[in-house]
């Protein structure tokens, strides 16, 4: 289908809002609260929506120093925090109501549009509660600018880390980025070079008991590549990829086949699931890991994330690198 | 003499025949040998045949008889660990003793008792028993030789028989044990039997944290000794205050024919084999050779570990050559100054350092050389400049290569008795030991000895360490004495007095401390401090825990006294083992055995994980490490 005037083309859905354009195809999701899908020629690169990320899997220095304990809350936000407001922008008309059932109505099937921004806001499952907001912003290109926000609240303690999860339907085969060799974190980068680099699978560092790893700091730009999809009615295995490219400012990532909390409950790497998904972590904001010791000092202060600040980060996903 | 099991409870028993410690040196019948092995040594490694009891009680009390009936034995390899065998369990503990929360148990000599307590580890519960047979034939060559049996290392007490004779007893577990066997060998076959005992009253002075084993984990040598033969070597290349010149001195401990006709020809060689000095002295018990002048000389150092060969000829009455000795030797000069920075060679020392545990997934603490060579490689690749061998003295071949390849060493004693006053942390030293205990001190001192005589011509060692986690008290003073009258080209270490200030002046050259906090090691060095500082362990990279050594590193560029640390640690203790349910050779922590109480994983915190791969964090280490080589 050719796209009028290369805008995007805008379906109001009666749950969902649906961008789509050359090779892509976005459903913005009222219902899960987030971003349901993103196909890109044919390929879905999501499993569930993408949420914010409030948690990194305790390490060892964390358990020693107490920290986890600590910072409990951001665990259960980490899995359980929930949407809780929508906002709609259509080019420059911000809707007062979402364009659901019966007020989608009104439209028809040749909607289009320059540019559309949407903003999920979450509440976060501490006490007290505090907002985070995941904005997308789509153009007629498919590149989608992701805008993270946390509104800082004095009364809660440290976070692990802050950043967006990104979980795809199956294994990669691998990924490529520009950024830090090795595992870096805020107090372990100085020994890492600047570079392009390739890794292989999804590789879970073998601390002796599963722990937080593979995280790059400093990072511009990030190419995901799978082979495999869900879709029963693929045959095609060729690679596919999709690219995550630094809007303001560097990001941080991890690509693992775990979640944070998956990586929490195993006492040995044997005990960890199969590899049957990607888990793409891009942070804000990451602690660091290293402490004078292991079992009571804790990380230096200037690695600390307190949560009375604000935290912002933004980034590109985009078709082509 | 008899052997008496009771010598187990005994801190003052604890070597019986055991030949004196000597220099590590190797000897050789002739030139073409060095470098390959020495035909005066015929190693007993291999299958020994092994008899398995849970307790002393149970042990078989005659096994060492010729006439015993060993049909029920079972076949054990040495070295290896009993634990891992398969008989004992597997345990990993840290400060407690291992019988916490088990057995109710008080070192001898403690608690104002002036008494042993019997039985307390002939007749306990948890002192498992190996009793090892091997059967050798006595080489042709060996025939009409003194023949010696050496025991490179057995935890954790060993006692030995010879065709049905007591041989003698020791404890140290981590230092060789040599026995005469002269007096009982006999042409053709021989039966060598060893018992060996889980615990002793030293188990209170190796509680170091790691795996708990016992039984022969390093390897077994039955060596003749030529008829003139060199005890032991005591070499001492002096650097002159200009560094360019030097001088050495050799002396020599003989025995055997040691008649004046017997004649010791020495010479030096630099690296490019260019013969610099040599000498000749008739034999002697004791001798010296003359001082020996070097108008220009090569230092040892991490970035040139200049090394010159030493050889000794020792010939015989009629000019037949009975033994050569060589040994390389390094020229360089540790120095504390005026300024209260330790300098080596003139420039300031800066440690970048690591606590080694020898350690092998596979095989625990029997380790071999390919796995010491492979230490040293990923040392080299990584800047890692410095090594204390946390808590014992390491085998002999990682000496010899950390002088070959530059590697600073903090030799340390065979002694952790943190159990005995760390409780949950807090200090609580009411039966610590050694301590101040007389009855405690005869057999640390035997530790400083042994370790000293040792090890006393590598280069490479800058440290002697007196141990680790020991509440320090005058035997550790006495310890550091034996030190310092014996050697004045090294410092001594020692963390524990960090407890007991009022022994500072007795105890270690440098302000040692472990874990300590950046902000703190800087309000030390800016209060006026009376001895450098060095970290003896930091950074604890346990799992992902390495991360703010910039930290560290401010400190080394801002302050002359603060000389640099030792990272805990290279290596993860971890054991492979065969998971069932994932059908996969899997790592294994404490309390991975069933055994309670343990410390967990809190042994997974080297550089390296525990099969010789890296860590993430090690790109850290060696960019700082690299910044100050």
């Amino acid at each position: 289908m050719a796209y009028a005037n290369n805008q995007l083309h805008v379906i109001y859905g009666d749950g969902t809002l649906g961008l789509g354009g050359d090779d892509f195809h976005y459903i913005f999701s009222y219902e899960r609260g987030g971003l349901e899908s993103l196909v890109t020629q044919g390929k879905e690169w999501l499993y569930r929506t993408p949420t914010p990320v409030f948690w990194r899997a305790t390490t060892d220095n964390d358990r020693g120093s107490g920290f986890s304990t600590k910072s409990a809350q951001w665990y259960a936000a980490d899995m359980f925090s929930t949407c809780e407001k929508i906002s709609v922008t259509v080019d420059d008309k911000t809707f007062d109501q979402l364009p659901v059932a019966p007020f989608n109505n009104q439209f028809s099937d040749e909607e289009y549009a320059d540019v559309v921004e949407i903003a999920y806001t979450y509440a976060t499952n501490t006490v007290p509660s505090t907002p985070v907001e995941i904005r997308y912003t789509v153009k007629a290109s498919g590149q989608i600018k992701v805008t993270v926000h946390f509104d800082g609240n004095a009364e809660l303690q440290d976070l692990p880390a802050f950043g967006i999860r990104f979980i795809m339907p199956t294994a990669a085969t691998g990924f490529d980025y520009t950024g830090l060799s090795g595992e870096t974190y805020p107090d372990r980068l100085a020994g890492a070079t600047v570079g392009t680099f390739h890794v292989d699978g999804l590789p879970v560092t073998k601390y002796l008991v599963p722990q937080e790893c593979g995280m790059h700091m400093n990072t511009s730009a990030l190419t995901v590549t799978r082979e495999k999809t869900l879709n029963n009615a693929d045959h095609i295995t060729q690679p596919f990829e999709l690219n995550f490219n630094k809007a303001d400012s560097d990001f941080a990532f991890s690509c693992l086949p775990y979640t944070p909390e998956e990586l929490e409950s195993a006492t040995h790497i044997e005990e960890l699931p199969l590899k049957r998904r990607t888990v793409l972590t891009i942070y804000g904001a990451v602690r660091g890991v290293g402490g004078i010791d292991s079992w009571g000092t804790d990380v230096e202060e200037q690695y600390h994330l307190p949560a009375k600040n604000d935290y912002d980060f933004s980034f590109t996903i985009d078709l082509d690198k | 003499m008899q052997a008496d099991i009771k010598w187990i409870d005994d801190p003052e028993t604890f070597r019986i025949n055991q030949l004196p410690a000597h220099s590590d040196h190797y000897f050789y019948k002739n030139t073409d040998e060095i470098d390959q092995d020495s035909s005066f040594v015929k190693s007993l490694n291999g299958p020994w045949k092994f008899g398995y009891s849970k307790t002393p009680q149970d042990r078989p009390v005659n096994f060492f008889q010729p006439d015993f009936d060993s049909r029920n034995f079972d076949t054990i390899k040495v070295p290896s660990h009993i634990e891992l065998a398969g008989y004992a369990q597997i345990q990993y503990i840290n400060t407690w003793y291992p019988w916490e929360g088990k057995i109710y148990r008080r070192p001898p000599y403690t608690l104002n008792s002036d008494k042993l307590t019997p039985g307390i580890f002939s007749e306990a519960e948890d002192n498992s028993v190996g009793s090892y047979l091997k059967t050798f034939t006595l080489p042709e060559s060996f025939k009409h030789q003194r023949i010696i049996v050496q025991f490179q290392g057995v935890e954790e007490a060993l006692y030995v028989w010879l065709n049905g004779h007591f041989i003698g007893y020791a404890e140290d577990s981590f230092t060789p044990s040599e026995f005469d066997l002269t007096p009982y060998i006999q042409d053709g076959e021989n039966i060598l039997a060893a018992r060996v005992y889980k615990r002793c009253t030293a188990s209170y002075l190796e509680d170091q944290d790691m795996f708990r084993f016992s039984g022969i984990f390093r390897g077994v040598n039955l060596i003749a000794l030529p008829d003139t033969h060199i005890e032991d070597l005591d070499i001492r290349p002096v650097v002159s205050d200009d560094f360019q010149s030097g001088v050495l001195n050799v002396s020599a401990k003989t025995s055997g024919k040691y008649d004046k006709n017997s004649t010791l020809k020495l010479s030096v060689t630099d690296s490019d084999g260019k013969t610099i000095v040599e000498q000749e002295q008739p034999s002697a018990e004791e001798l010296s050779f003359e001082p020996m002048d070097f108008s220009s000389i090569n230092l040892w150092s991490p970035d040139s570990p200049y090394l010159y060969n030493l050889l000794i000829k020792v010939y015989g009455p009629t000019k037949e050559l009975l033994e050569v000795v060589p040994y390389q030797f390094g020229f360089r000069k540790v120095e504390l100054r005026d300024d209260k920075v330790i300098y080596v060679n003139n420039q300031r020392l800066v440690i970048n350092g690591v606590n080694r545990h020898e350690w092998n997934a596979k095989t625990g603490r029997a380790i071999t050389v390919d796995d010491m060579k492979s230490d040293i490689k990923t040392m080299l690749d990584n800047n890692i400049n410095a090594d204390r061998t946390c808590h014992y003295p390491d085998q002999i071949p990682w000496y010899y290569l950390c002088d070959q390849n530059g590697i600073y060493l903090m030799a340390e004693n065979n002694l952790e008795s943190h159990g005995t006053w760390q409780k949950s942390g807090a200090i609580e030293p009411s039966f610590n030991v050694p301590g101040d205990n007389p009855h405690w001190l005869e057999v640390v001192l035997d530790r400083a000895r042994t370790n000293y005589e040792m090890f006393k011509n590598h280069p490479s060692v800058i440290f002697w360490s007196l141990g680790n986690e020991s509440f320090a008290g005058s035997d550790i003073a006495a310890m550091n004495k034996f030190y310092k009258e014996h050697d004045d080209s090294r410092l001594t270490h020692y963390e524990g007095v960090v407890h007991t200030p009022e022994l500072k002046d007795q105890i270690s050259d440098v302000e040692s401390r472990m874990y300590e906090k950046p902000d703190n090691i800087e309000e030390y060095l800016q209060n006026d401090p009376k001895k450098p500082f060095i970290d003896c362990e930091y950074m604890h990279d346990m799992g992902n825990s390495l991360g703010g050594m910039n930290s560290y590193h401010q400190l080394v560029e801002k302050y002359p006294m603060y000389q640099g640390g030792f990272i805990w640690d290279f290596i993860d203790q971890a054991l492979l083992v065969h998971d069932p349910i994932s059908d996969q050779d899997v790592l294994r922590y404490g309390g991975d055995f069933d055994e309670r109480h343990s410390d967990y994983e809190f042994s997974g915190d080297g550089l390296m994980f525990a099969d010789r791969t890296e860590k993430p964090a090690m790109q850290e280490v060696k960019y700082y490490y690299g910044l100050r080589k």
